[in-house]
């Protein structure tokens, strides 16, 4: 991504302390050009059931916990997003995960972020 | 059972298979195979010491903890004295059991590369070995087909069947007959072309190998939409059966790849002679060639994701009073098929579980009678709602049994309905490929159960008795001429019922869910039931609240328990 997110800058200095992604961009500078883009959840959650619902659930709705995506935020609090877009790209092969860079456009992706924003929960 | 030297028994048994006759036990208090004594799937034992007056009786023998926490789907094989089972992930483990104490005589680790998690569908499982002449075969989920000392656990040889990386994976156990271990490939979520393969029990070297969908040139292929037969699935996940006298191997295939149909047919329940052969299909071939000898086709055209790889069981059925070689399978379009397995022949084709995607099966063509208007066919970005079956299944791949004495099948089916539609999607090799979209997280077709247990009479073509279940994915079935079945399901709870009235006589809480069916044997003339649990994790994901339910119904777990009087 090419944009600079809003983060203040005591979060930008410790983020891109912690992580850089495979392909260089830092989480910091990593956005998600749909954010708060009500328009675009249905479609979403429509891409999420079409590429992820086997393992995820329908509407990210199923009952293993390790890979529960209403869970996001919940356990990786700040660098949920950057968690997401990375594995997302790389993968967690041992894990059950595939890679998907070069499968899933960015433009899909931050869809199905977007869409996954609205359904998490609290602990 | 007689007490005799495995050398001896080894020796029985290979004799056996060389006479060729199916209802030749060595000794009927073995497990064999998979699906029983023989090759023929019946899942039905001669054993009766242990029946309806006495079950009240079972308890725990012994316990074996399988060193893994996925979906538990092993049939343990009882060949001598020696149980062999495997456990899930991939296998992890392939123990060797004294089947009387439960102590470990070998287990073998098989070592494989933790990526290949990435290209299995539905469930890190793996559903046992095959025994043949001293020698235990395993598939894995890696594709790569293994041959084990059944003395020793010592590796012999190890042929690489296909590549996993691009979605084949093997799940079930081969068919063992003569020389050959003859084995089917999963990956119709992967766009593969599915094939069934035989090795050299020997030497692991391949003697045939079939495509379950023909090649340019081949009869056929002029069913398939330009190039799309080559990513169109018919995989053999399943267990294949084999009728010695007739020297044939069935196999049945799975659902077309992608499950979008008009990637690959016509849009719509119109589409002629674009059948997309051989998916949905049950295949016939030649035991020493692989030579297709015929090929009924269940679903034509399938965009439902009506898999067609359930069991072929067989048995000769009396039907108008005559006896007729037939072949049982319960499909997940929802009907109960009877064919004659020496030709074919569709002898009928009726509803087990609420059927609205066709009318009926015209048992003249062959061919099911689609619901008008394309109202439950799904197409490009039209969604056909409230359709059951759902994806599911009216019966999935958990094991049904046959009783020669009751004449019923039994077997675990389902009481749902789903919503789905197609969609565009590009084929990437390892990557799923559906093209299709789907709810599943919709109420029952008929009352608030998601599922039943059933015994079915194929020759009334009608339910004896049924028993409702809560939660879908019930365990499979395994009857005796004690008059009983057995099945469990996923809370965990393993029954054993009157086989005449379905009136439970024995419950036992195993602590986590049952999704394969138990089996019997016996040793210095005992009987014991043994039943493999850990309950289901693949696919209740695809379910939403419903599969929430079916994971919080048990802890996921791993355990084999064996059970006496």
């Amino acid at each position: 991504m090419k944009q600079f997110s809003k983060l203040s800058a005591p979060a930008i200095m410790l983020a891109a302390g912690l992580f850089c992604t495979s392909s260089g961009v830092l989480a910091e500078d990593m956005v998600n050009p749909y954010a708060g883009r009500e328009d675009v959840v249905e479609e979403g959650g429509s891409l999420l059931n079409q590429y992820c619902s086997h393992c995820h659930g329908p509407w990210a709705v199923q009952g293993e916990r390790p890979r529960d995506l209403r869970r996001l935020n919940l356990r990786y609090g700040d660098y949920a997003m950057s968690t997401f877009y990375t594995t997302v790209q790389e993968g967690r092969p041992p894990k059950g995960m595939p890679p998907w860079k070069g499968i899933l456009e960015d433009d899909v992706i931050w869809k199905i972020y977007t869409f996954l924003q609205t359904v998490q929960v609290e602990d | 059972m007689s007490r005799v030297s495995r050398t001896v028994l080894t020796g029985i048994f290979s004799a056996a298979l060389v006479a060729g006759s199916a209802s030749a036990y060595a000794d009927k208090g073995q497990w064999l195979h998979y699906g029983g004594n023989d090759h023929s799937n019946l899942r039905y034992s001669e054993l009766k010491q242990i029946n309806t007056r006495n079950v009240k009786r079972l308890k725990v023998a012994w316990m074996h903890s399988l060193g893994s926490l996925e979906t538990q789907e092993s049939t343990p094989l009882v060949v001598g004295d020696t149980m062999y089972v495997t456990t899930s992930t991939g296998p992890r483990f392939v123990f060797a059991l004294d089947a009387k104490t439960g102590k470990t005589k070998w287990a073998h680790q098989p070592e494989m590369p933790n990526d290949y998690f990435a290209t299995v569908c539905c469930g890190l499982d793996n559903r046992g070995v095959a025994y043949a002449d001293g020698k235990v075969f395993f598939g894995r989920l890696d594709a790569k087909l293994v041959a084990l000392d059944a003395e020793t656990g010592k590796k012999l040889w190890t042929t690489t069947v296909e590549n996993y990386r691009n979605g084949h994976a093997i799940t079930s156990p081969p068919l063992v007959y003569k020389n050959l271990v003859v084995t089917g490939i999963a990956g119709g979520e992967y766009g593969i072309r599915g094939f069934v393969a035989a090795y050299d029990q020997e030497t692991g070297e391949e003697v045939w190998k079939t495509y379950t969908i023909p090649g340019p040139g081949e009869p056929g292929n002029e069913t398939w939409k330009g190039d799309s037969w080559k990513t169109g699935a018919a995989s053999t996940w399943g267990i294949g059966s084999y009728d010695p006298k007739l020297n044939t191997v069935y196999w049945s295939t799975s659902n077309a790849g992608p499950w979008g149909g008009h990637t690959r047919s016509v849009d719509s329940s119109d589409f002629g002679n674009l059948t997309n052969l051989w998916t949905a299909s049950q295949l016939a071939f030649d035991a020493d060639t692989g030579a297709i000898k015929w090929g009924y086709q269940w679903t034509p055209n399938d965009v439902w994701d009506y898999d067609g790889i359930n069991e072929a069981v067989l048995y000769d059925l009396k039907i108008g009073g005559k006896t007729v070689p037939a072949l049982m399978h319960a499909d997940r379009n929802g009907f109960f098929y009877v064919l004659n397995r020496a030709t074919g022949e569709l002898i009928s084709a009726d509803q087990f579980v609420t059927v609205n995607w066709a009318t009926h099966v015209d048992l003249e063509t062959g061919r099911p009678v689609e619901t008008a208007n394309n109202e439950k066919r799904p197409q490009l970005g039209k969604w056909a709602r409230n359709v059951c079956p759902n994806l599911i299944g009216g019966k999935n791949w958990s094991p049904m049994a046959f009783n020669p004495n009751t004449g019923l099948v039994y077997m675990p089916v389902f009481n749902m309905c789903m919503d789905i539609a197609n969609k565009e999607e590009e084929y990437t090799p390892g990557r799923f490929y559906l093209a299709s979209e789907f709810n599943l997280d919709m109420a029952g077709a008929t009352g608030k159960h998601l599922a039943e247990f059933m015994a079915w009479d194929p020759v009334k073509k009608e339910i004896a008795w049924t028993i409702e279940e809560d939660l879908p994915f019930v365990g499979g079935a395994m009857t005796t001429a004690g008059g009983l079945v057995f099945y469990g399901n996923q809370h965990g709870m393993l029954y054993a019922l009157n086989a005449k009235t379905g009136k439970v006589l024995w419950e036992f809480d195993v602590g986590t869910g049952i999704i394969q069916s138990p089996m019997t044997y016996s040793i210095d003339g005992k009987q014991y039931v043994a039943v493999v649990a850990g309950r289901s994790k693949g696919p209740p994901s695809f379910f939403g609240q419903i599969g929430q339910k079916v994971i919080d119904a048990s802890p996921e777990g791993g355990i084999l328990v064996v059970f006496e009087l």
